[in-house]
């Protein structure tokens, strides 16, 4: 039996409309995915409909939208005659109709509850026990149905034995928090999205059924885990280490961003521009010839490299450029190692009509020419920074510099799970769109989850994205693949997490790899992108749970799959995923064939063609 | 009352505070530079950790890092330092300013063991927040360490009473949105965030941050408890001859000093 107020992740929220009165709105509710639309038979009512008006809209209506017939205290002769003239599904009563009163049309029904201040939620359910949910109303003196306000949502008791429906003052503006908070099984709306009593506004449903399909995603990210704490800490990882003058603007956007995560405009926003902008979602893709060959378990990969720009960084810009758009920041700044972020920043900027400043270590410059061009070619400003190693942490701190000098008018888009709160978090939840798709794929294509997840990891946020929505499954073994470079005994890789130790750098806590005296030291990784020395502090967190393994293959094993798959699926991946890739290799002809493994398919292998060439000696 | 507090309070001169960079431009030079600073009319002395990612300053501290890191220095070199200057100087209170990661990576307790048995004052660490610092403070107090900490242009209210709470010895008022050695300090805007900060303690308010010549030192030392310059003389020790540093960098001091005090000594 379906628990009503326990999150199932793959179910999804119904939605009735209520008072329709015109077919041009039933069609464009139907046409919107809604599943009922309801027609109200009680003549008091503004929204009444006679049963001409109620048959043209039957008739209007395409199949697998339920009609709902609504009625308050009638005559069964009332209901027997509108039901002697249409085909009404269900019946909705409204009114203090008993058990017997519902049950006498042989048809199936769903009882209203106006809830009163005293109400007895519970003992109403069991008392209508073959209503096929109950739908929870304001109540207000004299007035039944159509209210326009909300009741107090903590009457709601949270185990209940029939499915309930949500109805009172519902709008696109709260309905996403009336599902996060309620998780019932259908929320109904009438003058919520109308733009005068009867009379539906399109908009407004295409508002509302946005507002109600974000917030389906947010609610089962809810529960997985309740990390980071107020302060921005996994565990000891994470919190808020940067000098006095960041520490109100970080106030500021943590603010703004937990704000906006449950504003269903903005989530609207959002996921119109992750859809048409980005390409969402991205496939999910059965590399069929290479799990054939590797001979073990069967392989997915979840297609990041077909985003807009070319990997998942996008998913991250576009979120933080909405929200710097939000609190009124018109210039944007970001770090850069390989050039992937600068891009993805460039390239809102360029969309959303910013200015753009990229830091870009010298050396980074030199080794990543085309997307120094690409950048420029998007309008953004490149600076070479000459400091420190010249790298991507360089890179990181005179951005940090930039910031502090200009706090009033920039936003700072950081590209990975890492720096000081809300940044871990914050990224992850734009980057957790990879792993709440993938759930969902999965299960169409296999109809379960994975047994195995696997992502490489640099900063971290492409497996913080897939891996988040799945961390509550704990018979899911995920897998963080770092750079191991030349080999972990080198001392010439980029893997903190396996080779490093805690501390502080770029405003969080975390593994570090740094010398005895506590100096940043440098990496070496083939692939630009791993080529850092700290990673975000919930991968620090999960490595120390054991929650995540992390391992680390070389430059030459990621180079071995990078070659296998374009060869064999005619995929070209990028060095960083190549590193998932190689893990990948190493574990999937050790499992049955009825295993399912996904990685994340971070990004493409276009931009590593130069270094792939350089490498073997040909020159292009 | 600590040594800090004493020399800040008991003197009625506005405090001059020179920063250097330990390790700067060779270790060896470090301790006759704190004693030349002190001949100058240093009050206390800032001593920099040298740190490989040093996100709060700029470029000519950031060199001052590189050029004292590829010298050798240490953290344990930099608390040697202090020791050896205590040796001729009881006097002059030393504070070390740095970041959090050598100090983690060596251990809170022995940082602070080693600390104290080099007398060191006080202790400001630039990306450690009071919000994450309860533990570190702690440990200091227990070992007659200040812990000083950052005001900044954005502080709110709400902060500058937590942090107030939390510091010992001074506090240090950055002048500006941006990073050390900037150039858009404004002295008008300064001097009310000062007398906002005053509403909330009665410790000793320092002013850093872009104070590059006698003239703003002057100017800052009319509004503030104590003037500390960094970059300005990290820059001479950058540019003059290292044969010369001796007697250059001492010059230049001598030169705030008498800016700041001919425009207090009317006071």
């Amino acid at each position: 039996m379906l628990k009503t107020n326990q999150n199932n992740p793959i179910s999804r929220t119904r939605v009735k409309i209520c008072g329709i009165t015109r077919p041009q709105d039933a069609l464009v509710a139907a046409k919107l995915g809604a599943d009922a639309i309801g027609l109200v038979f009680y003549q008091k009512s503004p929204r009444a409909v006679t049963v001409e008006q109620a048959q043209a809209i039957i008739q209007a209506l395409p199949a697998f939208v339920t009609v709902v017939g609504l009625f308050v205290n009638a005559e069964p002769t009332f209901v027997h005659g509108i039901l002697a003239q249409l085909p009404l599904e269900l019946l909705q009563f409204h009114g203090e109709e008993s058990p017997e009163d519902c049950q006498q049309f042989a048809k199936p029904y769903i009882k209203a509850l106006r809830m009163r201040p005293d109400v007895d939620v519970q003992a109403f359910a069991k008392r209508y026990t073959n209503a096929k949910a109950l739908l929870l109303d304001t109540y207000v003196q004299g007035i039944k149905g159509g209210t326009g306000t909300v009741f107090d949502w903590q009457q709601v008791p949270t185990h209940l034995s029939k499915p309930i429906i949500i109805a009172g003052g519902l709008t696109p503006e709260n309905v996403s928090q009336a599902i996060t908070t309620l998780t019932p099984y259908a929320v109904d709306v009438s003058g919520g999205v109308e733009s005068a009593k009867g009379i539906k506004d399109a908009e407004k449903m295409s508002a509302f059924m946005r507002g109600v399909s974000m917030s389906n995603i947010k609610s089962f990210t809810h529960q997985e885990t309740s990390l980071p704490d107020a302060h921005g800490h996994f565990g000891i990882y994470g919190g808020i280490f940067v000098p006095e003058t960041l520490m109100q603007p970080l106030e500021e956007l943590r603010q703004a961003y937990e704000h906006y995560l449950k504003n269903a405009a903005f989530l609207a926003e959002l996921n119109d521009d992750l859809h048409n902008f980005v390409g969402r979602p991205s496939p999910l893709y059965h590399a069929a010839r290479w799990s054939q060959h590797l001979g073990g378990a069967q392989i997915y990969l979840k297609r990041e490299d077909l985003n807009h720009t070319g990997a998942h960084k996008i998913n991250n810009t576009v979120g933080q450029a909405l929200l710097a758009k939000r609190m009124g920041k018109n210039r944007i700044i970001a770090e850069t190692g390989a050039g992937q972020h600068g891009v993805a920043s460039a390239t809102v900027a360029a969309r959303f009509g910013m200015e753009c400043v990229v830091y870009m270590g010298a050396e980074d410059v030199k080794r990543q020419a085309i997307n120094v061009y690409r950048m420029r070619l998007l309008g953004a400003q490149v600076r070479t920074v000459e400091s420190g190693s010249k790298t991507l942490k360089d890179a990181l701190n005179e951005a940090m510099r930039d910031w502090v000098t200009h706090v009033d008018n920039t936003f700072y888009i950081i590209g990975t799970v890492a720096g000081p709160h809300p940044y871990p978090a914050m990224v992850r939840d734009f980057q957790a769109v990879i792993g709440r798709e993938t759930r969902q794929q999965i299960k169409v294509l296999t109809g379960r989850l994975p047994d195995f997840l696997i992502a490489c990891v640099g900063g971290g946020s492409n497996a913080m994205g897939l891996f988040y929505p799945f961390l509550d499954e704990q018979d899911i073994a995920m897998y963080g693949v770092e750079a191991a470079g030349d080999g972990l005994d080198t001392g010439h890789h980029a893997a903190p997490l396996c080779a490093g130790k805690p501390g502080v750098l770029h405003g969080n806590r975390t593994y570090l790899m740094s010398d005895q005296d506590g100096q940043i030291i440098e990496t070496h990784s083939i692939s630009a992108g791993l080529d850092y020395p700290g990673v975000g502090p919930e991968h620090a967190w999960l490595k120390d749970t054991g929650r995540v393994k992390y391992v680390a293959v070389t430059d030459d094993e990621a180079l071995a799959a990078f070659h296998d798959l374009t060869r064999m699926e005619g995929i070209m991946p990028a060095l960083e995923s190549s590193h998932a890739l190689a893990y990948c290799k190493k574990i999937a002809p050790t499992l049955d064939k009825d295993k399912i493994i996904v990685i994340n398919l971070s990004g493409r292998g276009d931009k590593d063609i130069h270094t792939v060439a350089t490498l073997e000696g040909i020159k292009i | 009352m600590s040594r800090l507090t004493d020399k800040l309070r008991a003197q009625k001169r506005t405090a001059l505070i020179p920063f250097i960079t330990a390790g700067d431009p060779t270790p060896n030079l470090t301790v006759p530079l704190m004693h030349a600073l002190v001949d100058a009319g240093a009050d206390i002395i800032e001593l920099g950790i040298p740190f490989s990612d040093p996100m709060a300053d700029g470029p000519v501290i950031q060199r001052a890092s590189e050029r004292a890191l590829a010298a050798g220095t240490r953290l344990s070199d930099v608390l040697k330092m202090v020791k050896t200057f205590r040796e001729q100087n009881q006097t002059t209170p030393v504070v070390l300013m740095g970041y959090l990661n050598p100090i983690e990576i060596m251990g809170y307790k022995s940082f602070v063991k080693s600390a104290q048995a080099a007398k060191v004052d006080g202790v400001l660490t630039v990306d450690l927040p009071p919000e994450e610092a309860s533990e570190f403070c702690t440990l200091l107090r227990s070992h007659a360490i200040a812990p000083i900490f950052l005001l900044a242009p954005t502080t709110t209210p709400e902060r500058i009473k937590r942090i107030c709470a939390q510091t010992d010895g001074y506090l240090y008022y950055v002048s500006l949105k941006g990073v050390t050695g900037s150039a858009n300090l404004d002295v008008t805007s300064v001097a009310e965030k000062v007398a906002e900060i005053r509403q909330y303690t009665k410790l000793p308010i320092g002013v850093g941050f872009g104070i590059k010549d006698a003239e703003m030192a002057a100017q800052i030392a009319q509004i503030s408890d104590a003037v500390i310059v960094g970059s300005a003389i990290v820059q001479r020790i950058e540019t003059e001859p290292q044969d010369k540093l001796l007697e250059t960098i001492p010059a230049f001091l001598r030169e705030l000093r008498q800016a700041m005090d001919g425009m207090t000594s009317n006071v």
